[in-house]
């Protein structure tokens, strides 16, 4: 299998007044192609950073993060968002849709961003928004929607340009047991169809649906496997 | 979809935009009306010498004298006839008057009064002035001015004596407004015969001629005529155009008009400022969502389009508002200052309209500009954690 996400020996210092804290320290990862890998760690455990490196939308302090055979350190602001935009899906934990635009135009938005021609991204739309279930909403806006509802856009958006990786914070944080069952099928499903996903969270339940986890601890991988969950 | 989604951000807040629209149609109805109403001013005083552009007045060379806007001449000094007729002979001349002038006391009743006589043919007078009432006729009678008979009391068949000669008035001339040539409305007017036998001044020649040309591009024609021709050896006539005391007018009433726009501007100014409060207020707000644009892949610059975008539609409206409502701005002050709303469907008014809204647009531009690039400057991550 390939690797698809590869770091090397990963470090993020921020510097809070005179303090440096090392929020990742060192940390050596691989994720093959079509992987379904948790992150666990409790809160200010450093998963969340760790998360956002992979996800280019910051830069380590040192080593390497090596996104399907590009060393992003050599990649500018503007490789960056393309790599973003391209290669990468992102689900948070708040939704993070914008509220101004409809169910259908949050996920439009990085169909526009990557010039999309509209009767494509129209058709993509709705069978999307379909297979999460929630095509009867693509004319609300995101207020008009439940937490559940809202995360499923979220996903449909994550989607919309064919990412290669999914990455999800804590996508289920915000939701009833319930609701959080559908989420995570959902991502499971896109997993099944190959698409390679990193999740954060720090409850165990979610773990399961993944087939590898890694415990995270003051920005240190501390346990592998099985042990990591629980 | 970035017009919409602009549209909709602004719509979001929309008292807010509304009152950021309403501060640029103020600033922008400002500067245009001002602009209109200066434009129609300058209309309205040019409309006074409008008939004197293609005048061309030919005084003695040494001596010629400003006073009070009015030109006054040495009665010792003339242009002979000879030269007079040599001028009136060159190309370009359509028709031409020659005027001999001085300033007297004469007396009506018991009342003596100083005034000014002209000696005129009756053919210039009538080109020049109308009559208010009465017929004009020069021979041993006068035509005197409407402010002079207005004074007096003056009626047609009055009698006035000057230097001693009776001289009966036939006709009293319409009010004329500032002319650089003849003054009419406090003088009198008598045929040359007359003058000269009133004051002696048989051969003297003339204080000044009067030429109109055919054409106006033919008036530096012929300057350059009367240049060559008759003071080709010594100089002895002055030419005086009209045309560039009406370009002098131009100048100062565009001075004056780019003076109030500027005060005007001050208004667009505060638009701008408050355009620039709630783009930043706006980029504020919304940090989390550049946050989330930017983790879907969207450039820095795409973020700063997105912002100039708002702006821009807030200018755009305000503009388009604010140049509409000027044509009735315009109205009010014209209504008000001119008494008169004549000049107010014209090319400048509709020029100035453009002009209102080119500002607004660009004010709305430059103030909107920093708070889009500094939107565009945030660090997706921070941003994306910002509450």
């Amino acid at each position: 299998m390939r690797e698809i996400i590869k770091l090397i020996d990963v470090v993020k210092i921020y510097k809070i007044g005179s303090e440096s804290v090392y929020a990742v320290n060192g940390v050596s990862l691989n994720v093959s192609e079509g992987e379904f890998l948790c992150i666990m760690g409790a809160s200010g455990s450093g998963k969340t950073t760790l998360l956002s490196l992979i996800g280019c939308l910051d830069r380590p302090t040192s080593g390497k993060v090596i996104l399907d055979g590009i060393d992003t350190n050599k990649l500018s602001e503007r490789e960056l968002a393309d790599v973003r935009r391209e290669k990468l899906g992102f689900i948070f934990q708040q939704y993070h849709l914008i509220p101004t635009l409809t169910a259908f135009e949050n996920v439009e938005l990085p169909m526009l961003l990557k010039g999309v021609p509209k009767l494509e991204r129209k058709r993509k739309i709705m069978k999307l928004l379909e297979i999460m279930g929630i095509a009867e909403a693509a004319d609300r806006k995101p207020s008009e929607l439940s937490g559940g509802m809202q995360q499923r856009v979220a996903i449909a958006r994550a989607l919309a340009n064919d990412p290669e990786i999914l990455l999800c914070d804590e996508p289920t944080g915000n939701l009833d047991t319930k609701s959080g069952e559908v989420v995570m099928r959902l991502i499971k499903e896109q997993n099944e169809r190959g698409v390679t996903v990193v999740l954060v969270t720090h409850d165990p339940e979610i773990a399961k649906y993944a087939e590898k986890v890694v415990r995270i601890k003051d920005g240190k991988i501390i346990a592998e496997g099985l042990e990591a969950i629980y | 979809m970035y017009f919409q989604l602009a549209f909709r951000n602004l719509k979001r807040n929309s008292l807010r935009s509304s009152l950021a629209v309403v501060g640029i149609v103020i600033g922008v109805m400002a500067i245009a009306s001002i602009g209109i109403f200066s434009a129609n001013l300058k209309m309205t005083i040019l409309s006074n010498f409008q008939n004197v552009t293609d005048e061309v007045l030919i005084y003695p060379a040494y001596t010629l004298h400003f006073r009070h806007g009015v030109v006054t001449t040495s009665s010792m000094m003339y242009i002979d006839r000879r030269t007079a007729d040599r001028i009136v002979k060159l190309p370009y001349v359509k028709t031409y008057a020659f005027v001999k002038s001085t300033f007297t006391t004469a007396s009506y009743r018991d009342e003596v009064f100083g005034v000014r006589v002209y000696g005129m043919s009756k053919k210039a007078v009538n080109r020049m002035f109308k009559p208010s009432s009465g017929f004009i006729r020069l021979s041993d009678s006068c035509v005197v001015g409407y402010d002079l008979a207005d004074r007096l009391d003056l009626r047609v068949g009055s009698r006035i004596e000057v230097e001693g000669h009776s001289l009966r008035v036939s006709a009293i001339l319409k009010k004329e407004g500032a002319r650089f040539d003849v003054n009419p409305n406090d003088a009198i007017i008598v045929s040359l015969r007359d003058y000269d036998k009133i004051f002696n001044t048989q051969g003297k020649g003339y204080n000044f001629i009067v030429v109109w040309v055919n054409s106006l591009k033919d008036v530096s024609l012929f300057k350059n005529a009367v240049e060559k021709t008759i003071n080709g050896r010594v100089k002895k006539v002055e030419v005086f155009e009209l045309e560039i005391i009406i370009n002098k007018i131009n100048k100062i009433y565009d001075f004056v008009s780019r003076f109030l726009m500027a005060i005007a501007g001050i208004s667009l100014l505060v638009a701008g400022v408050s355009i620039l409060n709630i783009m930043l207020m706006s980029t504020l707000e919304r940090t989390k969502e550049i946050g989330v644009m930017m983790a879907i892949g969207a450039y820095r610059s795409t973020i700063l389009k997105l912002f100039l975008l708002e702006s821009l539609i807030l200018g755009m409206i305000g503009s388009v508002i604010g140049a509409l409502l000027s044509i009735f701005g315009g109205y009010i002050v014209d209504i008000m200052i001119l008494h008169s709303t004549k000049y107010l469907l014209s090319l400048t008014t509709v020029y100035y309209m453009f002009e209102g809204a080119f500002f607004g647009l660009a004010t709305t531009l430059i103030s909107g500009f920093y708070p889009a690039w500094k939107a565009s400057r945030l660090e997706p991550l921070e941003a994306l954690r910002y509450e």
